[in-house]
């Protein structure tokens, strides 16, 4: 079970883990390095450090900070991803529209991540290098209807124009923001019925429950 | 005589028919023969021997770095305690946990130490206690420093009093973390927005733990120490996997490149030293940092496709001695966000990634048949040298460092000679030049003027000895009583020649 991390400080306050996944080539690094620094290499090459950034996010009264976390594309490491995804909020699944065969990674990645994380992470299929257009093989009706059925969201973009990026980013923030608020009432009710709050171990724990209990009610325990 | 030379050669070939017999088998009785060289063992035998003998060194040196008494005492822990489950500790001794003696203990005086159980304080303990009380009074209020002050210490007197498995311990130490940062989010005093913030004393509180409970939370069973021992060995068979096999982007030629290289080989070395988890981790970070300059001053890339490689790299060439201990410490004791977020959560993962490659490469991961990567791994066939294979190699790094000297040296000589070479031509242009347009004063001196100077040398001469003769004609008349008129230039001459 992967154990809740912090993601909101205080109130309004949000710090979010984004996992940008996706075969390699498909522009994983371009997209994260438009968005970030809005910069973008023809070749595949650049020189600042861009495999993971920190963006902060305005969205009406909440701030977030976004960890953006790019991950090795190459089929090798393609077993590490649950080590990288572990504890995200949300996960980007990059595939190239003029490319079949990334849009059929991005079902396997889909697959992987729902069985590891359930429901706790946000989804979004990302098409990417919209401005190839003319060379699109991915229908993006068909991609639509996949993003649907399994539950996620469907955006397209291009890192070469910086079309979509922008949206995106704040799509997938509030998405989180409005998943961590879900699951924040449902801990809340539950926690509520429950004796206790911090998941104590039939008594065996780290925490001295009389002492606490005794400074609640407000009795001096001298 | 003949006869005992020739029972000495007999002897001699029964000795060395005896020997091809039965000596030159192997030592371990498998049935092949040995060699001398590889300690009378055949090949597969010395590799075996080899290999023992490499994880005894590692054994040795790990069981420094634990300090070798609670080592000891872990090893009886372990095969004591393997049976003891959760359950039924919790069966067995229900009191244990609950324990009205110590609480009372604790409660009487919540600022004493929980030392009083026979457990010494070491000086790394005693001063992390100072500074962790320093801190707290410095930035909140007695009551908050009091409520986290025992808090903080039941929770560590707990954690060297359960004798539970690891990953259970790891719940329960996340489950105070947690219990703790919700008990302050709700304290007044950090609702202000001038207060210090909850993560930072959150954070105070787990490097205090992490200093105290090193010895109990630190590697803490045989079996670790074993998969520690184990994650050595393997990493040692693969030390002919070189950056070129995994593909970096590394350029080795440039001394910038292997000098980042190798202070991100000495960071990730040093993450023994500390105890502390933020230090553990600023270690890594550190050593992830050198890794991206080396990416830079390659001219490559520095997404994470050109990084995870070169960092398996540098795991395969330093074979950090307990790592895997670090690695499931940090990972288990750390507060969430320090593994989860921000950049050290990132490399972190990072690192976890790259030892998982590790342990699980295989000819697919490196892209070649299997029987060439068994041949690789066994010893059988040496990868080929290339620049990218020896670039760590100091040795080959330094030549490499004194051929370009040379040739840089050459360069300025055949500069130097170069210049010679001119300089010279110039001398002999210039002296033909003089020679050509001073050529009269060949002529010098001329027969005249040497007759000249002659004539004028007789003169002076004759001058002389006129001179001389007046001088003298003078002196004498100086004798006699009347005298002549002075003279002075003669005079002054005179007394000198004298
Ligand atoms: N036309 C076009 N090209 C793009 C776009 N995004 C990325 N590229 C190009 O696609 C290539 C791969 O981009 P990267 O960002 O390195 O891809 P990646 O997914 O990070 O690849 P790996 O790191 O190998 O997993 C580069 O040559 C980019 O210039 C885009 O929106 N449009
Ligand atoms: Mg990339
Ligand atoms: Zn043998």
């Amino acid at each position: 079970m992967e154990r809740a991390t912090t993601s909101a400080s205080s109130e309004g306050e949000f710090r979010f883990k984004v996992v940008l996944l996706g075969e390699g080539a498909v522009g994983k690094s371009s997209l994260m390095l438009r968005y970030v620094e809005d910069k973008f290499s023809p070749r595949h090459v650049s020189t600042i450090q861009a495999s993971f950034l920190s963006k902060r996010l305005d969205l009406g009264d909440n701030h977030v900070d976004l960890d953006i976390w790019d991950t090795a594309g190459q089929e090798k490491y393609h077993a590490l991803g649950p080590i990288y995804y572990r504890g995200s909020h949300g996960a980007l699944l990059i595939y190239d529209i003029t490319d079949k065969r990334s849009f059929e990674k991005v079902k396997i990645w889909v697959r992987e991540l729902q069985r590891a994380l359930g429901e706790t992470a946000v989804l979004i299929v990302v098409g990417n290098k919209l401005d190839l257009e003319s060379e699109r093989t991915v229908d993006r009706t068909e991609a639509i209807q996949y993003a649907k059925s399994v539950n996620a969201e469907y955006v397209e973009t291009s890192a070469k124009e910086n079309l979509g990026l922008a949206d995106l980013f704040e799509k997938i923030s509030s998405l989180m923001i409005d998943k961590w608020e879900k699951t924040r009432e449902i801990s809340g009710r539950t926690s509520q019925n429950s004796s206790s709050s911090n998941g104590s171990r039939r008594g065996i724990q780290l925490v001295d429950e009389q002492n606490d209990a005794a400074q609640r009610t407000g009795k001096c325990c001298k | 005589m003949s006869t005992s030379e020739s029972d000495l050669l007999e002897e001699d070939r029964k000795l060395r028919v005896q020997i091809n017999e039965k000596d030159l088998l192997c030592i371990n009785g498998c049935g092949f023969y040995g060699t001398p060289q590889w300690g009378n063992r055949c090949s597969k035998c010395w590799r075996a021997h080899q290999i023992a003998e490499k994880r005894n060194i590692d054994y040795a040196r790990n069981r420094t770095l634990l300090a070798f008494d609670r080592f000891e005492e872990k090893r009886k822990l372990s095969s004591d305690s393997r049976s003891l489950t959760l359950r039924n500790i919790i069966k067995k001794s229900p009191s244990m946990f609950t324990s009205s003696e110590s609480t009372s203990e604790l409660r009487a005086s919540p600022n004493g130490t929980p030392s009083r159980h026979g457990r010494a304080l070491s000086p790394d303990s005693s001063s992390a206690r100072v500074a962790f009380t320093d801190w707290l009074v410095g930035n909140v209020p007695t009551p908050v420093v009091q409520e986290v002050t025992k808090m903080t210490k039941f929770a560590e007197h707990k954690i060297h009093e359960f004798d539970i498995a690891a990953d259970d311990m790891s719940e329960l130490v996340q489950n105070f973390y947690q219990h703790l940062n919700d008990r302050l989010n709700h304290n007044k005093f950090f609702q202000n927005q001038e207060s210090v913030e909850v993560q930072s004393v959150m954070e105070e509180v787990e490097r205090y733990l992490s200093v105290v409970t090193y010895n109990r939370l630190f590697c803490p069973t045989a079996d670790e120490e074993v998969g520690d021992l184990s994650l050595q060995e393997r990493i040692r068979s693969l030390n002919w996997v070189t950056a070129g096999f995994l593909e970096t982007k590394l350029d080795f030629k440039r001394a910038a490149v292997r000098d980042s290289l190798d202070e991100a080989l000495t960071e990730c070395l040093s993450i023994n030293s500390p105890r502390k988890i933020d230090e553990k981790l600023g270690c890594i970070v550190r050593c992830c940092h050198r890794i991206f300059d080396a990416l830079r001053n390659s001219a490559a890339p520095t997404s994470a496709d050109e990084f995870l490689p070169v960092l398996i790299y540098i795991l395969l060439k330093g074979n950090p001695p307990l790592l895997m201990s670090n690695v499931k410490y940090i990972s288990r004791y750390a507060l969430p966000h320090r593994i989860m977020s921000g950049e050290s959560g990132y490399f972190f993962t990072n690192l976890s990634c790259a030892l998982q490659f590790v342990q699980d490469m295989n000819h697919d991961s490196l892209k070649m048949a299997q029987t060439e990567f068994e041949a690789y791994t066994s010893g059988q066939i040496q990868p080929p040298p290339s620049a990218a294979n020896c670039g760590c190699n100091q040795a080959i790094a330094s030549m490499e460092q004194s051929l370009s000297h040379l040739e840089k040296l050459e360069l300025e000589q055949k500069k130097l000679a170069d210049e010679m070479e001119a300089l010279g031509k110039t001398v002999a242009k210039m002296e033909e030049e003089i020679e050509s347009s001073y050529g009269f004063l060949d002529d010098y001196p001329t027969k005249e003027l040497q007759d000249l100077l002659e004539k004028v040398d007789e003169e002076e001469k004759k001058t002389f000895q006129v001179c001389n003769l007046t001088a003298q004609f003078q002196k004498k008349k100086n004798e006699a009583p009347s005298q002549v008129p002075n003279n002075d230039a003669v005079e002054s001459q005179g007394p000198k020649e004298q």
